[in-house]
């Protein structure tokens, strides 16, 4: 790990600023932590456009960026009662799948169409986010938000029930998990996309528990970036076998991303939920259009 | 239900720690490792590449990746022995599952 190809000594003969990388460490691990996401949609665009990194680098030292930053959130979020870790690993028994399955389909699916096809569906999950009219306040158990039946085991439903001290509302909120063969059905998706894309699939994960199976945006945020934890980890142990982790270029990175993401835990709880989810849902609208501009190779 | 309140606040109260005391001994290494690197190298003219003065830097910091990275799959060795200890084995299956899947993940892309 310590020695590199010979077919990489002439891409990586750059200087690092370390600076530079523990500041968009810094700003991932802020932004991942405080909306539930890991942070590589905004890491592998910097490392490569601004710091010229080759991509399998940037996508190996964005890895293990995800990585730091939900293991920090989830930390901090488990200790507030905030994760639901028995929802968390339930789901991740469909996203891992999932991230096998996208891998072995990157070989055959076009990356412009699954571009294209990404940005799609996060323009509309972001409008979903930012303009629902009906927003599901946090004290009050989600039953009634349905729009299909919900096919929950009801044992199920009562093993997953959760409930946390919110500092923003100064009360307990309790809730209710439903619609969770969709929520698996999501989250093997995200595992796919996770996959296609070298992303945590958090902005699959965390509208999909905030607007379908009933969590609280805050419980969502936090379930996701334990979720993701689990997720990213395997693809980065795969980039450190082949030798893709570069340790100079990652250290400045994961002190970034820890600071980052301890500010964002404290925004997180504090601020209002849904607060969270109208920043959610901007921030999906950015990630859009980039993907879209990306498509087009405008960048 | 109180013993099923009492199993969630140990399940909390260990994944959290888990991942706390994770987090804290691979930053350790890394920050220790950056500064071996800063004090042999200087900030300036850092490469990607390590040179033979700098192995022990990388060393050490490679150490602490490795430890950053098994973190999240010792959660879920912690998450099945918690499971078992509390009898739940519909959620012990669930974290087997998980662990199994993550194995597989990796003997596939290792093959």
């Amino acid at each position: 790990m310590l020695l590199c190809r010979t077919t990489l000594l002439n891409e990586l003969n750059l200087g690092l600023n370390l600076w530079a990388l523990g500041g968009t460490g810094l700003v991932a691990g802020f932004l991942g932590s405080a909306l539930g996401v890991g942070g590589g949609v905004l890491i592998v665009p910097i490392l490569t456009l601004a710091l010229h990194l080759p991509i399998h680098v940037a996508i190996a030292s964005s890895l293990v960026a995800i990585v730091a930053n939900s293991c920090t959130a989830a930390g901090i979020y488990t200790k507030a009662r905030l994760t639901n870790v028995k929802l968390g690993l339930l789901l991740e028994t469909a996203t891992i799948p999932g991230a096998i399955i996208g891998g072995l389909a990157a070989a055959v699916i076009a990356p412009s169409i699954l571009s294209a096809l990404f940005g799609l569906v996060l323009l509309y999950v972001a409008y979903t986010m930012v303009t629902r009219r009906y927003l599901m306040s946090e004290d009050v158990l989600s039953a009634d938000n349905s729009v299909a039946p919900d096919n929950t085991p009801k044992n199920l439903s009562s093993s997953l029930a959760n409930s946390y001290y919110d500092q923003n509302l100064a009360k307990v909120v309790t809730y209710k998990v439903t619609h969770t063969p969709v929520g698996l059905g999501a989250s093997f998706f995200a595992g796919v996309l996770s996959s296609l894309l070298g992303i945590g699939g958090g902005i699959i994960k965390v509208p999909v528990m905030n607007l379908v199976m009933g969590l609280p945006m805050k419980a969502a945020i936090a379930t996701s970036a334990f979720m993701i934890a689990i997720t990213t980890t395997v693809g980065a142990l795969i980039y450190h076998y082949y030798g893709n982790i570069y340790p100079f270029i990652v250290a400045p990175l994961i002190i970034g991303v820890v600071i980052g993401a301890r500010l964002g835990v404290e925004l997180a709880q504090r601020a209002r939920g849904v607060l969270l989810r109208r920043i959610f849902g901007v921030f999906l609208f950015l990630v859009a259009l980039l993907m879209f501009l990306k498509t087009a190779n405008v960048i | 239900m109180e013993k099923t309140k009492s199993d969630e606040s140990r399940l909390n109260n260990w994944v959290s720690l888990g991942f706390k005391l994770g987090i804290a001994v691979s930053l350790a290494l890394v920050v220790i490792g950056l500064i071996i690197l800063l004090s042999l190298s200087g900030a300036k003219g850092i490469q990607p590449l390590v040179r033979l003065e700098q192995i022990p830097a990388a060393i050490v910091i490679s150490v602490g990746i490795l430890i950053l990275l098994l973190t999240p799959i010792i959660q879920v060795i912690v998450a099945i022995v918690l499971f078992s200890i509390a009898r739940n084995r519909l959620f012990l299956g669930i974290s087997i599952a998980v662990l199994c899947f993550a194995a597989i993940s990796l003997v596939l892309a290792l093959i």
